[in-house]
């Protein structure tokens, strides 16, 4: 159940994505409309977050394309903004709220120039979208998980981008805040921006996505939600991998090299 | 005390070096790469030699770039024995620096009749001689101290690296990922971090030697870090104790007449165990009563 | 060359006690270096190798001479310290790993300067043997302390060798160890001393700063060559050996040679040797297999044109169209058809090229396998019949036998592929 789309804002075409030799996403071609709050769904090894590095260029695809706004990701570059997994950092760096947030500016100043009022300005505002404006000059150690989260939700705000994506947002972050970040991310989409999340719980899902992206090592679905939410898919995604698709996978893990490589 | 000159130039240009390292050493930290910096001040030591081979001089701008070369070689190896050959991370650093300090061994002993290099003054220098190293112009004007110059050149390029790229470097250090996304040539950056830690290991490993620039590079660093939650005061704490490292080890290397490189590292240390014993998260033998777990077990 | 024979058939007493002692030595570090390689601990062994020379130094100055038995004990309470404080740095501060073992290193390497600075300038004359322990001097090892390094090697390789068992468990799961009731602390404890143990053993020939290699190196080139414990000991340890030998030979011909950098190089060349040679997983026999399946792939391509012209119900195919078939690919198209004629898969008949039976029944199975990862990509994975053929493209040369079968049963035998062409099959295949 897959629905293209015209004039996508993001087109994935044929992906296959492998760590070391190792395929864990296969064939995957989609396309995504504007304006959109998407979801990507799907169980644990599922290669969620290598789909949402792969768009970004941060794992190189053994084969396969990703075009963002009809262009090539390196010419839009400062359209994009992106929410990495927590644990992907060290919490302990030597830095405030305020700074990190401040990162999210550093693209649009480029070289050598630093920031002024302007960005600092943008930054404040972010934080206070996110209901962080408390701990502005707080250390980010020192903050809880779910605070954490919205810090690097709130760094991806200041870069005042069109497409964001965001992976795992939620992990960590108690219900009432979920919910006050969920109603953010859908004025944003009101607004016109575009907002790709990794996420797990199918119940919240349900209730804020507009459309939905069902991995499971390959595309099981991607549609508007009232198209690809029904039992048939959820079994497809979540009912245990293709028996077939992980010999496959174990037989090239086996060789020399990638033969997938081209 | 009166004022002795020779004194404050030692401990000046001391300051000089060990804030330049610090400063590196900082980002070095952040990026969890102080053993990458301690491979590369190991590894420049060929490129010393052959630069001083070539030209027959020590003080020539050929061993800097052979030393230059030689560091972003060591980083090029350890990058191609992790991605190519498949190597786990820790071990390609220990290979790499090892062969290549072996190596550099190696041509100290075979080229000894036309390099007066000796193996002792590479390890660990002699800032105590540099009073007596001038700068001398052609037309016989005494410039000072030789060394001094030239650490005082790297300190101006080494704050200006990180004047320029500030934010880069730091947002490198944080967050690779995300700013490779922005369109921050990452790669780019860390690799003319490692040309400029190279280049400051060059410019010091007269004075200070080239294993205890490592001390430098780290501990200053490691140190401050105990004490600070944000960059800009770890920066500055970084710098005021490479200034107190370098007035307390020549004090205490001029009192019980040892090295004076050896003596900073040791005060370096010294300062290190005390921060700790502040700081650690559980001191167990100041103030608590919980018995430390697992001594050995790393 | 006459240095040559005198040294290796060992007509020298003393040179036979090097040997042999540089022998219990490399396997001992070997054996050490390869399990702490694999736990990942490295590093850690640098900067034990490191910190052992205040220890040294110490210990000389307690002594007051060249002492072996104060100089070993002095570098294994230093290098215990330094162990020790490693991991109690790591768990009580916010200080990451590679910091922590940075700083323990040059701190204790510096101290350790400062020690051998005094104690140069107090002018004792066995000050000079000190030096060595730096960058190394197998030569210059006496008798006396031949028999304490090689009898605490051997305590080493048996300790290694009784609790092989458990230290394996240490390496690759701790958490399994200890859920079966294996004291894992004091088997990690224990591992530890050995560490230094090796490390202080090791400095007299290698020196501090070299030391890490003996540790690291042997263990990474050997991992090239298998994935056993057992074989990955031995090999390590003959490396070990045969560069120590090679490395205290070259200090034996160039007198004013330290021996640990050479014994460095020759380790460090049989890594070399090992990382683009091994079979497997070596660089160079990566990219022979590579070759070679790229060369199995450009014949298939050429079979499957052949069975596809017989499907449009062309028996042969004109040279020249082959030719054609695979623009700017000449010398390769070449090179295929001759070796798929000595595979007897294809006949040449003048200017035209046909399929035998056996390539016939080859050619079918690529195209079956072709298309029935393509109807597998359609039908389990979703995608479109315009999107399979590349994948398919790539699979066909990869899928085995029992995935074939696993694959036909799964489609329930079809008949036809997304793009409804048959699926061809041998006549008397057995449904």
């Amino acid at each position: 159940m897959i629905t293209q789309v015209e004039n996508p804002i993001l087109e994935i075409h044929d992906l296959t994505v492998s760590y070391d030799q190792n395929p864990v996403l296969w064939n995957v071609d989609l396309s995504l409309p504007a304006g959109n709050l998407i979801g990507i769904l799907g169980p644990n090894g599922a290669g969620k977050s290598t789909l949402i590095k792969a768009i970004m260029g941060l794992i190189t695809p053994t084969s396969g394309y990703v075009k963002v706004f009809d262009k090539p990701l390196n010419d839009v570059r400062a359209r994009i903004s992106y929410v990495p997994q927590r644990e992907s950092v060290d919490w302990n760096f030597p830095a405030s709220v305020l700074d990190v947030v401040m990162m999210g500016t550093y693209g649009k100043l480029g070289l050598f120039r630093r920031p002024g009022k302007k960005e600092k300005d943008l930054a404040l505002k972010s934080l206070e979208q996110v209901g962080m404006n408390g701990f502005v000059n707080r250390q980010i150690s020192e903050l809880s998980g779910g605070q954490q989260q919205r810090v690097f939700i709130a760094r991806a705000l200041a870069q005042e981008a069109d497409l964001y994506l965001m992976d795992e947002p939620f992990a960590g972050v108690d219900m009432s805040t979920e919910t006050a970040i969920f109603q953010l991310l859908q004025e944003m989409t009101a607004a016109g921006k575009t907002v790709i999340v990794v996420h797990h719980d199918i119940h919240s899902a349900m209730t804020f996505f507009d459309w939905m992206i069902m991995l499971n090592l390959h595309l099981v679905a991607s549609g508007p939600k009232e198209l690809v939410m029904n039992e048939e898919m959820l079994r497809k995604t979540y009912g245990g991998k293709l028996n077939l698709l992980t010999r496959v996978t174990d037989m090239i893990r086996q060789k020399d090299f990638n033969p997938l490589k081209s | 005390m009166t004022f002795d000159s020779n004194a404050f130039l030692i401990i000046f240009t001391g300051s000089l070096i060990a804030i330049s390292c610090g400063f590196l050493g900082v980002f070095m930290m952040l990026r969890k790469m102080s053993m990458t910096g301690d491979a590369i001040s190991h590894a420049v030591l060929p490129g010393i030699v052959i630069g001083y081979f070539v030209s027959g001089s020590q003080r020539s701008l050929e061993v800097i770039i052979g030393a230059g070369l030689l560091g972003i070689l060591a980083t090029l190896m350890i990058d191609w024995l992790r991605k190519k050959a498949r190597v786990q991370l820790d071990a390609s650093i220990g290979i790499t620096f090892t062969l290549l300090f072996a190596i550099g061994i190696i041509l100290i002993n075979l080229l000894a009749y036309k390099v007066d290099l000796d193996q002792e003054c590479v390890l660990y220098g002699e800032i105590a001689y540099l009073p007596i190293d001038s700068w001398i112009t052609k037309s016989g004007l005494n410039l000072g101290p030789r060394i001094t110059w030239l650490a005082g050149l790297n300190f101006f390029f080494v704050s200006g690296f990180i004047y320029l790229l500030f934010k880069e470097l730091t947002l490198t250090s944080f967050d690779e990922n995300f700013s490779s996304v922005m369109g921050i040539p990452s790669k780019g950056v860390n690799l003319a971090l490692m040309s400029i830690v190279s280049y400051t290991t060059v410019s010091s490993f007269e004075s200070v030697g080239a294993i205890l620039v490592v001390a430098l590079l780290v501990v200053p660093p490691a140190t401050a870090f105990l004490w600070t939650k944000s960059l800009m005061p770890l920066l500055k704490l970084t710098a005021g104790l490479g200034i107190s490292i370098s007035v307390l080890g020549y004090y205490l290397a001029y009192w019980i007449d040892s090295s004076i490189a050896g003596m900073m590292v040791t005060v370096a240390g010294g300062l290190f165990g005390i921060s700790v014993l502040i700081h650690s998260k559980k001191p167990s033998w100041l103030r608590g009563t919980s018995s430390v777990k697992e001594p050995f077990g790393v | 060359m006459e240095d040559f024979v005198y040294f290796f058939t060992f007509q020298d007493p003393s040179i036979l006690w090097v040997v042999l002692g540089i022998m219990l030595l490399g396997i001992g570090s070997a054996y050490v270096g390869t399990f702490s390689f694999l736990d990942k601990k490295a590093l850690l062994g640098d900067a034990i190798s490191h910190a052992v020379l205040p220890g040294i130094c110490l210990g000389f100055m307690m002594a007051g001479e060249k002492n072996p038995v104060y100089i070993v004990t002095g570098a294994f309470i230093s290098g215990g310290i330094a162990t020790f404080l490693s991991s109690w740095l790591k768990q009580n501060t916010k200080l990451s790993e590679d910091t922590i073992i940075a700083t323990i290193l040059s701190v204790f390497f510096g101290f350790g300067i400062v020690l051998l600075t005094s104690l140069q300038k107090s002018g004792n004359p066995e000050i000079a043997g000190l030096n060595s322990f730096i960058f190394g001097n197998a030569i210059g090892i006496s008798e006396a302390d031949l028999m304490l390094y090689g009898g605490l090697s051997l305590v080493i390789i048996v300790v290694l060798t009784l609790l092989l068992k458990e230290f394996r468990l240490m390496v690759f799961d701790p958490q399994y160890g200890k859920a079966i009731g294996f004291p894992m602390k004091t088997i990690s404890f224990l591992f530890n001393v050995l560490m230094i143990l090796a490390v202080v053993i090791g400095i007299q020939a290698i020196g501090v700063v070299l030391m890490a290699a003996l540790l690291i190196t042997p263990g990474a080139a050997a991992r090239f060559w298998t994935d056993r414990l057992n074989p990955l000991l031995i090999l390590a340890a003959i490396f070990s050996v045969l560069s120590g030998i090679l490395g205290t030979y070259v200090s034996f011909v160039l007198p004013q040679m330290p021996t640990g950098p050479w014994v460095v190089v020759f380790l460090s060349l049989f890594a070399l040797i090992s990382f683009l040679i091994a079979p497997k997983s070596g660089i160079v026999s990566r990219f022979i297999s590579r070759k070679k399946y790229l060369r199995k792939t450009h014949r298939d391509h050429l079979m499957k044109g052949l069975y596809k012209a017989k499907e449009e119900g062309k028996e042969s195919l004109p040279i020249e169209e082959i030719y054609e078939l695979y623009p700017y690919q000449k010398a390769q198209t070449t090179k295929s058809i001759s070796e798929l004629i000595t595979m007897g898969f294809i006949a040449r008949n003048q200017q035209t090229i046909e399929l035998t039976e056996r390539g016939n029944s080859e050619a079918m199975r690529i195209v079956r396998l072709h298309r029935l990862w393509e109807l597998y990509l359609n039908e389990s994975m979703n995608i479109a019949p315009d999107h399979v053929h590349d994948s398919a493209e790539q699979l066909e040369h990869l899928i085995t036998p029992e995935l074939e079968a696993l694959l036909e049963k799964r489609l329930n035998y079809p008949a036809l592929d997304p793009h409804q062409e048959t699926i061809p099959r041998e006549k008397n295949d057995l449904r």
